[in-house]
């Protein structure tokens, strides 16, 4: 420097610098807005949601006893199975909230080897195929086969995949 | 400002930390987004309730180990969970027992479950 006189420019200049290179970065960067889709936020409390409730209706009354999820799968009650799903998943403190379901059971054809699987509960009317649905799903051990599946290789102790498909319409 | 009056500089000063105070704000406002979903991504990708299941229904099958009539009924029952976890879990599962073990004066067998989903990786030696 010359000399030292209007340092307090100098100073001046580099704040105001600072600050409007900030302003620009900020509103640069806040432009990309991320949506709620987007940040897979909803998706990943839903798929919790369906893990507890499965959980909690795998969890039987007391030691011994068959659990209402088993009782379902064993006898293919369809309608049980969503009604008692739907209501957990559904319970809020006021109101309702707006839950739709359809369920699979995947097992192991021992004689052929092949994987196959059955519907438990159909999807309703919300299904339009555009949800952005989560899977939930839960391991169940069965003493023979479930009652009423046609199509399935000898009774046998074996253990079975129930998949819920879980969206919000 | 400069050279024109000398007072007020305290209040300049000030102005400026105020400024810097709010722009720090705007930056932790405009990061929430992104830490959201990075958190939900991450929770999303790790399978936490899967490999408690999978646990769950090792366990059982050891609980019913000795009510199983045969060997053959063992092979499926363990060929059921590797299999359906490969189809449709997408995840190699593998797990065996040893013999039973005197643990603290309970004969427990050591149970090894090997799971790889191609990004997580869990392998566990438990005593049952």
């Amino acid at each position: 420097m010359v000399n030292d006189s209007g340092q307090l420019y100098t100073m001046e200049g580099v704040a105001a610098g600072v600050i409007m290179l900030l302003t620009a970065y900020i509103v640069i960067s806040t432009t990309s807005i991320y949506t709620p889709g987007d940040t897979h936020i909803p998706d990943m409390q839903l798929e919790q949601l369906g893990s507890d409730v499965l959980a909690m209706m795998d969890t039987p009354d007391t030691n011994g006893v068959k659990s209402d999820l088993e009782k379902f799968v064993v006898g293919d009650d369809s309608a049980g199975f969503e009604g008692m799903f739907l209501g957990y998943c559904n319970a809020k403190a006021i109101g309702a909230d707006n839950l739709h379901m359809s369920a699979n059971v995947t097992y192991r054809d021992a004689s052929s080897n092949e994987i196959r699987d059955y519907p438990l509960v159909g999807p309703d009317n919300t299904w339009t195929g555009r949800e952005s649905a989560v899977r939930v799903t839960r391991w169940m051990e069965l003493e023979g086969n479930p009652s009423g599946v046609s199509g399935m290789d000898p009774s046998r102790p074996r253990v079975v995949l129930v998949e819920v498909l879980l969206w919000r319409a | 400002m400069a050279c024109m009056n000398e007072d007020g500089q305290w209040i300049v000063l000030m102005g400026l930390l105020t400024a810097l105070g709010l722009f720090f704000l705007a930056l932790i406002i405009n990061q929430s987004a992104l830490v959201g979903q990075t958190t939900a991504e991450g929770v999303l990708e790790f399978p936490k309730n899967d490999i408690r299941d999978l646990r769950s229904a090792i366990f059982d099958y050891y609980d019913s180990y000795e009510e199983l009539n045969n060997d053959l009924d063992r092979q499926r029952y363990v060929e059921d969970i590797v299999r359906i976890s490969l189809e449709r879990k997408n995840a190699v599962v593998h797990f065996e027992n040893g013999t039973p073990q005197d643990v603290s004066g309970r004969m427990l067998r050591p149970i090894t479950i090997h799971y790889n989903n191609g990004v997580t990786e869990y392998h566990e030696t438990v005593y049952y």
